[in-house]
């Protein structure tokens, strides 16, 4: 590398050195020449300096070099000249090689390792064959070649005219695959090749021009003017390209800088969106268990879709799987900054992996509680049919046997036998009220069938102290919701009515703003305690379970409360309606 | 508890309850005490079916029927009640409670019973609520009531002569728009007469439909 720049240096000198001797090249041509060149050359050796992997870098010093020993054929020196007629068109192989292998380095496609094949070919074997009839005595300044075999300026004439013209169908091809490549790109892509991909369009079409235009055509002159402004100006693309990796190494260290603080799973993201500045970036959390991408919410990640235009790299740790960044497919042409901000992340999103984890399993923990909290429920429920429907029904039908044989017995049996079935069908008619009463306390057929309010409204009826319960717009809610609000004030009303030798009981419900407010006061002795043992306590777990809270507050001497609140989008989305034996 | 010598001509009945067992246990005591089973049924269209077709003088409805098993029965009942004003309805019912009471009489104690599903054990206590309700009375479980009042027991004695004419229009079903109409009153009168009927029978604080059905079974309890 170094070695060919040295090279490049020397030529370049040497060629200044030919055209001032010289002195009848234009000033323009001598000054567009070397700056180009050199430009060039120094844009290469940083390029090479920054990514030493990138064929990119020694592709620029090549062309700046290349288009150096085209200047060599100047030379009066026989062996000078005779190199530089065999190298007179070096630049063009190396300028073509180098736009279509931009920014990675390599050649994408068939299309265009033939594109840079054919003008290796033409300007490394054709022109030297060209070469071998070129008679260059008879110039202005005459020189001598070594290698003519034959004069024949018709040969060497034709041959230039053949060199030039596949140098217009490559220059076609290369601007062809320039354009394609520029329509499929992204955004983050297009801000890379914006600058080279312009000026290689524009040095694209001149050289095209300057195989189809005649060498009498006054445009041609133009042309290349043209043609020395891209080829100066190409390099200076080259440097932007390299000042953005620059960037994105400032990128990367500003990251770092970041990552010292604790970062929440969006805020890395943000972070590593703007590293790479792609911000569609998403990150996904490896979860081995599930085997699966969530999200920093431990939700589950949507993954990529073929066509997506999107494309996904995989961040290890130790061997270990542990993210996924999902990002625009153009930042595979920037893989380098990607490549620096997985590895500057890594700790960092192995922290936010093992959160989104436990958000996950926390998630899922919930979800169980909520649906233990329904099928308890919804056991309750369908054992309190089952004692109605079933015992019930036929204690019924045997009491009123009972009855049926009391009434024909009567006054033809014996008193005591009639004190006997009067004394069974009273303990029956007992058992039944029992049994009502008992499967009431499992579940309030009410609450199912006309909701909480009712329910409520039920309750205070058959409490055996005035309750005051203040009247409230609540609307039917799901059954866990409807059975929770319930059950609280029941074990809050039998607490008060067992403990707090209350005078005055108080109930407000209330349901705003998505969330069901229950609350049950008692002027009582207070100094209730929620972990001693009462109902409230597992009634806790059950509120907590949809999300709510209970709390109690007791004082000593100046009653107590106990209030509740429960998001009403809790409990599944079980209609209160759904029925069923 | 001997039941009254069976009229002419009998009182037809339309059962309707899913337990078949169950349908027959009343089916066998209405028929040994002489009242007509003319058809039993086990879910709600069957019932208006049947009621259409037989026009029975009382249809005995459990409260729990087919297809959900919520308050099938109850709604049927009160499309009964509607659509058909001469025939009775006897709601039964497994659960103690108040809050369907004011929609099954709807403003209206004429032919309407509820009753607890386990009072059927009671044969000829039953049987008589049954032909009460079949020749137009109103007949609520005792503890229904008890549980609507607390511990007051209303009394009709501390009611003025235009507040007992008022009751008596309620306890027809008239709304408080026809008691004023009726009795060429401003509807701020009656209002007022109503209220002060609720707090001189002590009626415990419920909504006010509750208390209209307390009220009204106040007085119909009282013409006994």
């Amino acid at each position: 590398m170094f070695l060919v720049s040295g090279l490049g240096v020397l030529l370049g000198t040497a060629g200044l050195v030919f055209k001032v001797q010289l002195g009848y090249h234009s000033l323009a041509d001598t000054l567009f020449d070397g700056i180009g060149g050199f430009l060039f050359v120094a844009a290469g050796v940083v390029a090479h300096a920054r990514q030493p992997a990138n064929r990119v870098g020694l592709l620029m010093v090549l062309v700046g070099t290349g288009s150096f020993a085209e200047d060599l054929q100047l030379s009066t020196t026989g062996w000078v000249h005779t190199v530089g007629l065999l190298l007179v068109r070096a630049s063009s192989g190396f300028v073509t090689h180098l736009v279509l292998a931009f920014p990675s380095g390599r050649l994408a496609s068939r299309l265009e390792r033939l594109l840079v094949g054919t003008a290796y070919a033409a300007v490394f074997v054709l022109t030297p064959v060209g070469a071998l009839f070129d008679d260059t005595r008879r110039g202005l300044v005459p020189r001598t070649n070594l290698l003519l075999v034959a004069p024949d300026s018709a040969v060497s004439g034709a041959i230039e005219q053949i060199v030039e013209t596949v140098g217009a169908v490559v220059a076609v091809g290369v601007v062809a695959v320039l354009i394609r490549r520029w329509v499929r790109a992204g955004l983050p892509l297009r801000r890379v090749l914006a600058p080279v991909f312009l000026t290689s369009l524009v040095g694209g079409a001149s050289t095209f021009l300057y195989g189809v235009l005649g060498s009498d055509d006054p445009l041609r002159v133009a042309n290349r003017w043209v043609y020395w402004l891209a080829f100066c100006l190409l390099p200076l693309g080259f440097l932007a390209w390299v000042r953005r990796v620059r960037l994105g190494r400032t990128a990367v260290g500003t990251l770092l800088a970041r990552l010292r603080e604790p970062l929440s799973a969006s805020e890395l993201q943000t972070a590593l969106a703007q590293a790479v500045r792609d911000p569609s970036l998403r990150v996904g959390y490896w979860r081995a268990d599930a085997e699966a991408f969530v999200d920093g919410d431990g939700q589950p990640l949507e993954m990529l879709r073929a066509d997506s235009g999107r494309d996904v790299r995989l961040v290890e740790r130790d061997g270990r799987r542990i993210a996924a960044l999902v990002h625009d497919q153009a930042l595979r042409e920037d893989g380098h900054v990607l490549d620096a901000v997985t590895a500057a992340a890594g700790l960092a999103l192995e922290n936010q992996r093992l959160t989104a984890e436990i958000r996950a399993q926390l998630a899922e923990v919930r979800a169980s509680r909520t649906r233990i909290v329904a099928a308890t429920d919804a056991e309750r429920r369908r054992l309190e049919r089952d004692l109605h429907d079933g015992v019930q029904q036929r204690l019924v039908i045997a009491a009123l046997s009972l009855r049926l044989a009391q009434q024909r017995l009567s006054g033809t049996a014996d008193p005591e036998t009639c004190a006997l079935l009067a004394n069974s069908t009273a303990n029956l008619a007992a058992a039944t009220g029992e049994l009502r009463e008992f499967a009431r306390g499992i579940h309030p057929a009410i609450l199912t069938d006309a909701g909480l309010m009712p329910a409520l409204r039920a309750l205070a009826q058959r409490t055996p102290q005035d309750v005051q319960l203040a009247e409230a717009d609540v609307p039917r809610l799901s059954p866990a919701v409807e059975a929770t609000g319930y059950f609280v004030i029941a074990e809050a009303l039998t607490n008060a009515l067992k403990h707090a030798q209350a005078r005055h009981l108080r109930v407000m419900v209330e349901c705003s703003a998505g969330l069901l407010r229950l609350e049950v006061t008692d002027d009582g002795v207070g100094g209730a305690d929620i972990r001693a043992g009462s109902g409230l306590l597992g009634l806790r777990d059950r509120v907590s379970a949809l999300d709510g809270t209970l709390t109690v507050h007791s004082i000593p001497g100046r009653g107590t409360s106990v209030s509740a609140v429960i998001p009403v989008g809790a409990g599944g989305n079980e209609s209160a309606a759904t029925g069923g034996r | 508890m001997t039941s009254p010598p069976p009229q002419r001509p009998a009182i037809r009945v339309v059962l309707a309850d899913d337990a078949a067992l169950f349908r027959e246990a009343i089916a066998g005591l209405l028929r040994s005490s002489g009242l007509e089973v003319v058809a039993q049924v086990g879910d709600p269209d069957g019932l208006r079916a049947a009621v259409a077709a037989t026009r029975p003088d009382v249809a005995i409805v459990d409260i729990r029927m087919p297809p959900t098993y919520r308050l099938e029965g109850l709604k049927a009942a009160v499309s009964i009640r509607r659509d058909h004003p001469g025939v009775g309805v006897l709601l039964l019912s497994q659960h103690l409670e108040s809050h369907h009471l004011p929609t099954l009489l709807g403003g209206n104690a004429r032919g309407v019973g509820y009753l607890l599903k386990e009072r059927v054990s009671g044969a000829a206590a039953f049987v008589d609520k049954v032909r009460s309700v079949a020749s137009g009375g109103c007949e609520v479980d005792s503890e229904v009531v008890a549980l609507m009042m607390g511990d007051r027991r209303p009394d009709l004695d501390t009611l003025s002569e235009r507040e007992r004419e008022v009751l008596a229009l309620m306890a027809e079903g008239r709304s408080n728009r026809a008691i004023c109409e009726r009795l060429v009153l401003t509807p701020k009168t009656v209002e007022s007469h109503v209220r002060n009927i609720f707090t001189r029978l002590a009626l415990p604080a419920q909504p006010d439909d509750h208390r209209r059905v307390l009220a009204v079974l106040a007085y119909l309890r009282a013409r006994r």
